[in-house]
């Protein structure tokens, strides 16, 4: 045991040393996550800004003081930008059709009479519903400028009209934050693939992988000494990630030890399983390529952006089967809801299984290789 | 004769290529297999079938908590449940045990009307209606609010009353456009970023690596002109690029029942077009003489940048400063943009001749500057 102990730590040295020693696996290390996260706020920030200038026409065939009412209202809106005023439906249509506009509003004639008598009235809006976001925001825009013209004409909106008050667990704020717990999830599989390409596929290529298990060192305690420097530079990351967080205005409520111990998992999980494809996909270029590939479907179907719950039946029964759902859904727990150990065991369980199954497979298919 | 000379070689480049692709299973079974397939089902999986509508909450447990116990609120429980959103509405919990089992999994949300509920509506005042929600699972909180919003657009307090159309009674919105599924939105975003992240390491990889082994250097050696190696390159890249997208298609409309609006010949060609601006791309990093790591990083970056910048998952409508630049300097976005407008709206390609004009340019202006490049590599190397 102790010789298993002083191996392990020996390789465990010997790989933080190499990393020391190649400023661009180095950097790496460092500049993704923080990349990674830029992208993310870009999107988020995309997603949540204030005012939009998102381009519609207008053709008011009425030509009423209530059709001009709701022009100036859609004017003024913070959505949408109103681009053009057209003479004709068709004018309008073409702009839309042409993507000179997402959306084109038509009010037609005898809009403002209708109102005035009291009677429906009704407005066309044809959207450009392959911008799925921006189409949407239309919808918005000209759904609340018209109430808005109803409610200065003084028309009641509705006697029973209720109010859905939304009041999040956590005391977070409705609109949620610029940074999900999932990323730090995402960023730990990233890394540790990354690592596991560093430690076994690169040292393949070079030769130098035959040369160690040729020592009397076991193969067990190689393992483990690579799976220890993952951990140390897992704990790296996570630090970096947690002042992230802290910057970017997110509370993590629950404890900080535990998101470490969630992360680690996730880790030592990745990494039995990147053990295990080394042992067949030789090619560090291809594993990361592969290792790539795999992710990006993994922040859909893992829970690291929206959660798993919510995905149609097959997408939910696959999250159930990948082992990162379950620490992802710990983190999201930790930090949001701050629950204890008790309330994420079954989730670090399941990790810690995991890689307990793959490990000794990724080992004894090593084996078979050399 | 010099035409045909070239035409012999590039033949030859690409069969070379084909031979190379045949020895190596693994990168045939990433390449062709992996890549579309996860990919495609990854997609089938979170937004479920084409044409398949459904709730993503349906199936969760959601708490209704009555403290007005009126015909109102029972009424409103009627319409929650029978709207398909709401499958699972458990009655019998409190306020505060509802509060205290949230978190916990058994319960994911609790919508509690207060007292004073049907009284507010009876005074034509507005009444509120309380959601809890387990916040830790992302989205969940906006889906439900949502969803409620949607249902009590069908919710009426009395039973003479008819149902209150959520705002504007007096005017109707006539919506128009293309209506599609989110598969097939999934399908657009799926179909480019398989073959943007496949192409860029077959070129860029491919050719990083025959220069890291040294057979590339060889193979400048030869007679065979640089024009025939990129020409026979990018033959075998648009091969498996054919493949590629039909792989991706057949299962989308086979197995996913997905319906795109225009034909199989223009996705081809979209998909062929954005493959000839990778490897346009990729010709050009490999020019500059980076290893293979190098351009594995910056494949991860690049696929990074246009899931922010150019139309993927944010519409560049949305973007700001300098995003906004960005996103309309990517030539893929314009890529992204053909496949969006084609496939889920049905417009023809040749009425998108803005859209065209910039990938093509942005080809010719990619493949010009990396044969430049390599050319004056190849000069460096004779030297």
């Amino acid at each position: 045991m102790n010789r298993f102990a002083r191996d392990t730590s020996a390789v465990t040295a010997k790989e933080l040393r190499q990393l020391l020693r190649d400023p661009l696996s180095l950097a790496l290390t460092i500049i993704f996550p923080i990349l990674l996260i830029q992208i993310f706020v870009v999107i988020v920030t995309a997603f949540s800004a204030p005012s939009y200038n998102i381009a519609v026409v207008v053709s008011d065939l009425d030509g009423s003081s209530k059709s001009r009412s709701l022009v100036d209202k859609l004017t003024s809106s913070r959505l949408i930008k109103v681009t053009q005023l057209l003479q004709t439906e068709e004018q309008a249509y073409h702009a839309v059709e042409s993507g000179a506009a997402t959306g084109a509003v038509i009010i037609p004639k005898g809009f403002g009479i209708a109102l005035l008598n009291n009677r429906s009235a009704f407005v066309i809006l044809e959207t450009d519903n392959s911008k799925i976001t921006s189409s949407s925001l239309v919808q918005s825009a000209v759904s609340s400028s018209t109430q808005a013209l109803l409610e200065s004409t003084g028309v009641s909106l509705g006697a029973s009209s209720v109010q859905v008050i939304q009041r999040p667990i956590s005391g977070r704020p409705e609109t949620g934050d610029m940074i999900v717990p999932g990323m730090l999830g995402m960023i730990t599989i990233l890394g540790a693939f990354d690592d596991i390409v560093n430690a076994i596929t690169r040292e393949r290529e070079r030769g130098t992988f035959s040369r160690l298990v040729l020592t009397p060192t076991s193969i067990l305690s190689i393992y483990s000494g690579k799976i220890s420097a993952t951990v140390v530079l897992n704990a790296i990351r996570t630090t970096l990630m947690l002042v992230i967080f802290v910057f970017t205005g997110l509370t993590i409520r629950g404890s900080v030890p535990l998101v470490y111990l969630t992360t680690t998992l996730i880790a030592v999980f990745t990494m039995s399983l990147g053990l295990l494809l080394s042992t067949k996909v030789t090619s560090s270029s291809t594993l990361t390529v592969l290792e790539i590939a795999i992710t990006f479907p993994l922040f859909q179907l893992a829970g690291a952006i929206q959660a798993p719950e919510l995905l149609a039946s097959g997408g939910r029964a696959m999250a159930q089967i990948l082992p990162w759902t379950y620490g992802n859904d710990a983190l999201r727990r930790v930090i949001y809801l701050g629950v204890g150990f008790d309330a994420i065991a079954i989730d670090l369980l399941v990790l810690t299984v995991s890689s307990l199954v793959l490990l000794p497979i990724a080992t004894l298919l090593s084996k078979r290789t050399i | 004769m010099p035409a045909k000379a070239f035409l012999n070689d590039a033949l030859a480049v690409m069969t070379n290529e084909f031979r190379l692709l045949r020895r190596n299973r693994t990168a045939i079974l990433i390449s062709l297999v992996i890549l579309p397939l996860f990919f495609t089902v990854s997609l089938g999986g979170a937004s479920g079938r084409s044409g398949e509508s459904f709730s993503p909450i349906a199936h969760l447990t959601i708490a209704y908590v009555d403290n007005d116990v009126t015909i109102a609120s029972g009424r409103l429980l009627s319409t929650l449940s029978s709207s398909g959103d709401f499958n699972n509405l458990v009655q019998g919990y409190s306020e505060d045990s509802a509060m205290a089992t949230l978190g916990t999994g058994r319960i994911y949300a609790a919508i509690i009307v207060p007292k004073g509920f049907e009284e507010n509506l009876a005074k034509n005042e507005q009444a509120n209606l309380v959601v809890y929600v387990d916040d830790s699972l992302n989205g969940l909180g906006n889906q439900i609010a949502y969803s409620i919003q949607s249902s009590l657009q069908k919710f009426s307090p009395r039973a003479e009353i008819r149902p209150v159309t959520g705002g504007a009674q007096q005017i109707e919105i006539i919506q128009k456009g293309a209506k599609f599924s989110s598969f097939n939105i999934g399908l657009t975003i799926i179909l480019a970023l398989v073959i943007i992240f496949a192409t860029f390491y077959e070129i860029a990889g491919g050719m990083s690596r025959e220069s890291e082994d040294g057979t590339y250097a060889r193979l400048l050696m030869t007679p065979t002109s640089l024009g025939a190696v990129v020409f026979g390159k990018t033959m075998y890249d648009l091969v498996l690029n054919a493949i590629r997208t039909l792989m991706v298609l057949g299962l989308a409309i086979f197995a996913y029942g997905a319906r795109p609006s225009t034909d199989f010949g223009t996705i081809l060609l979209i998909s062929l077009l954005m493959a000839l601006l990778t490897m346009g791309f990729g010709f050009l990093i490999s020019a500059i003489g980076i290893g293979i790591r190098a351009v594995i990083i910056i494949e991860f970056f690049l696929v990074l940048f246009l899931f922010a910048f150019s139309g993927f998952v944010i519409d560049r409508e949305l973007l700001r400063g300098v995003s906004n630049t960005i996103s309309y300097m990517l030539p893929w976005a314009y890529g992204i943009e053909l496949l969006k407008r084609t496939i889920l709206i049905g417009q023809p390609l040749l009425t998108l001749t803005g859209q065209l004009e910039f990938v093509l340019a942005s080809i010719v202006v990619f493949y010009g500057l990396a044969y430049f490049l390599l050319r004056l590599s190849r000069e460096r190397l004779v030297r």
